[in-house]
C-alpha cells in the first residue's frame, strides 16, 4: 500500500512546492489534489497549468494519488435547481479531466445530500440519473469515481448495504466508493464497510474518530490516527482480507495549533504502522 | 416575449397546413404526455409521469407536439413546462377544444428571469393563465416546517413541495391546491374540455416514489375523463 495526503493539509501561506517538499520529507509516496480548494487548482485552471502541477509534483518525487473536491457540497448532483446539477456535473467531468492531466485514475466524489428540503428518495434518483452517463465518461477516460461515504453530514447512504444496493443501481465499474473510515462513526464499522465493497473501493481516506462525542459547535469528532476509536488492527485485517493494496489517503480535519508541519510527520509515521500492522 | 402574435399564429397555421400530410396516430391510447424536450421542462418530471401510467398499467403514450392526434387523447399532460413553443400550445388548445382534459404542470420554478416571462406570456396570451412570480419555500435552511402542497381536488392530498413554486393569480376557475396560504393549482372549463394548471411540479414526487401523488395524479385522470388508470 501506498501513503498520501491531501494538498488541503498544506497550510495556505506554504504555497504548493513547499508544500510538496514538506509531504515528500515526511514520507508519504503521493498527494491528493483537491479542485477547489487551494488557489493553484480551481475549476478555471487551464490545462496547461494542471500539466504544471503534476510537472512539480513529479519534481518534488511524488505522484498523484488521486482528485478530490468538496465542491459538490456546495453544489450536489441531488440539487433540484437544474443549472446547481449542471454545474455538479460539470465539477464531476473536470475532475476526471485533471485526472488524466495528472496521471491518476480515481476521483472522488460526495454523491448527494439529504436535506430538509430535498428528501432521501429524489436524492437517490438524481445521484443514478448523473452517475451512468458519468461512469461511461469516467470508463472511456480510464478513470474510476469513488463515492465517499460521508455518512453523517450527507444523511445519505449511511449503511454498507444502502451503499452496496447504490452501486449496483448505477451499475458501472467506473463507479465505486472511496471509502472513508472516519467518517462511519458509531453508526457501524468501518472493517465491514471495507469487507463489503471489496473491490468496488477505489481509495481510502484514513482518520480517527471519537465515535462518542458527537459534533459540538466546533468541536471536530475527528482526531488523529489511534487516538479515536476506530478497531485499526480490524481494518487493517479485512484489508488483507479483501487484497486491498491501494492508496491511504491521510485525510486530518483536525489541524495541529503550532508546528503544523509535525502533523505531516506524525501522520505519515501513523500510517506506516498501519500498513505494516505493527500495532 | 422573443414572439409576437401575429408571428405566433402565422407559424402555427403555416404547420398545421403541413401537418395534414403527417401519419395520425392509429392507436387507442387515450393519456397523452406532451413532451417538451430538454429546453422545455424538467426529464425528471417526464420520467415522473412516465413511471407513474406505468406502473398503473394505463395506457399511454408519449408524444411530440407534431404528431398531436387530439381526438384520440382524454388527457394531455404537459410535465413541467418552461419553454412552450407555438406547436405546443396549439396542441393543448386542439386538445382541449376537442373536449379532452389538459394537465400543465410549469416548470418554471427555477427559471431565470426571462425564461420565466416568456413563460408567463404565453400562458396569459394563449392559454389565459395568469401566474405570478415564482416563491421559494424554503428561504430559510434552518426551517423545520415541510411546506407541503395541500390539493382539494379530486381528493385530499399532501404532496412534497419542490422548493419553489409558482403561485396562480386572480382568474376564472376553482383553485385546488395550496401551499403556505398560496393558490398552487386550479381547475376550470376550456373549450369543451378542461384546463388543470399546476404551479408545483408534481413530476418529481411522482417520479421520486410519492405514493400520494401518485394517488392524486390517478384520481385526477379518472375524473378527467380518463380511463380508469
Amino acid at each position: 500500500m501506498k501513503k498520501a495526503i491531501g494538498d488541503n493539509m498544506i497550510p495556505k501561506e506554504w504555497g504548493f512546492e513547499k508544500g510538496l517538499e514538506l509531504v515528500k520529507q515526511a514520507g508519504f509516496d503521493g498527494i491528493e489534489l483537491w479542485l477547489g480548494d487551494a488557489a493553484w487548482f480551481q475549476m478555471g485552471t487551464p490545462d496547461s497549468e494542471v500539466r504544471e502541477l503534476r510537472r512539480k509534483v513529479e519534481n518534488a518525487g511524488l505522484v498523484v494519488s488521486n482528485v478530490s473536491t468538496g465542491l459538490h457540497w456546495a453544489s450536489p448532483l441531488s440539487a433540484r435547481d437544474p443549472k446547481v446539477r449542471a454545474l455538479a456535473v460539470r465539477i464531476v467531468e473536470r475532475e476526471i479531466e485533471t485526472a488524466v492531466l495528472l496521471g491518476t485514475d480515481a476521483i472522488l466524489l460526495v454523491a448527494g445530500l439529504v436535506t430538509p428540503e430535498v428528501p432521501y428518495n429524489e436524492v437517490y434518483q438524481r445521484c443514478l440519473e448523473a452517475l451512468r452517463p458519468l461512469g461511461e465518461k469516467a470508463a472511456r477516460s480510464g478513470v474510476r469515481i469513488g463515492c465517499e461515504n460521508c455518512n453523517a453530514e450527507q444523511r445519505f447512504l449511511i449503511s454498507p448495504r444502502e451503499f452496496w444496493q447504490f452501486l449496483n443501481d448505477v451499475n458501472s465499474p467506473a463507479v465505486g466508493i472511496h471509502l472513508d473510515v472516519g467518517n462511519i462513526h458509531d453508526t457501524g464499522f468501518a472493517e465491514q464497510w471495507i469487507e463489503i465493497h471489496g473491490p468496488r473501493i477505489t481509495r481510502i481516506h484514513v482518520k480517527d474518530v471519537m465515535t462518542k462525542r458527537g459534533r459540538c459547535g466546533d468541536q471536530s469528532v475527528y482526531t488523529n490516527l489511534f487516538l479515536g476509536d476506530n478497531n485499526w488492527p480490524a481494518i487493517r485485517g479485512a484489508m488483507t482480507k479483501v487484497g486491498y493494496d491501494g492508496w491511504l489517503v491521510a485525510e486530518m480535519e483536525a489541524r495541529y495549533r503550532y508546528a503544523p508541519d509535525q502533523q505531516f510527520y506524525d501522520t505519515a509515521h501513523a500510517m506506516d504502522r498501519l500498513i505494516s500492522g505493527r500495532f | 416575449m422573443g414572439i409576437t402574435r401575429r408571428r405566433f399564429l402565422s407559424y402555427t397555421a403555416g404547420v398545421f397546413a403541413g401537418l395534414r400530410a403527417l401519419p395520425l396516430d392509429r392507436t387507442s391510447r387515450r393519456y397523452v404526455l406532451l413532451d417538451l424536450n430538454e429546453r422545455g421542462c424538467f426529464r425528471e418530471s417526464v420520467s415522473g409521469y412516465e413511471s407513474a401510467l406505468t406502473s398503473a398499467g394505463a395506457r399511454w403514450i408519449r408524444a411530440d407536439a407534431r404528431w398531436m392526434s387530439p381526438s384520440r387523447c382524454a388527457v394531455l399532460i404537459v410535465p413541467a413546462a418552461l419553454g412552450i413553443p407555438p406547436l405546443a400550445v396549439r396542441a393543448i388548445a386542439s386538445c382541449l377544444q376537442a373536449g379532452a382534459s389538459v394537465i400543465l404542470e410549469s416548470g418554471a420554478g427555477f427559471a431565470a428571469d426571462r425564461e420565466f416571462r416568456t413563460h408567463r406570456v404565453v400562458l396569459r396570451d394563449y392559454l389565459q393563465v395568469h401566474i405570478e412570480q415564482p416563491v421559494d419555500l424554503w428561504p430559510d435552511n434552518g426551517s423545520q416546517r415541510i411546506p407541503y402542497v395541500d390539493y382539494t381536488w379530486p381528493r385530499p392530498a399532501k404532496v412534497r413541495d419542490f422548493s419553489r413554486v409558482v403561485p396562480l393569480g386572480r382568474q376564472a376557475g376553482e383553485v385546488i391546491a395550496r401551499v403556505d396560504g398560496l393558490p398552487v393549482a386550479l381547475k376550470r372549463s376550456s373549450g369543451r374540455g378542461r384546463l388543470i394548471v399546476l404551479g408545483s411540479p408534481l413530476g418529481p414526487a411522482l417520479w421520486a416514489g410519492d405514493a400520494e401523488a401518485r394517488r392524486w395524479l390517478f384520481d385526477c385522470l379518472r375524473t378527467a375523463g380518463g380511463e380508469g388508470a
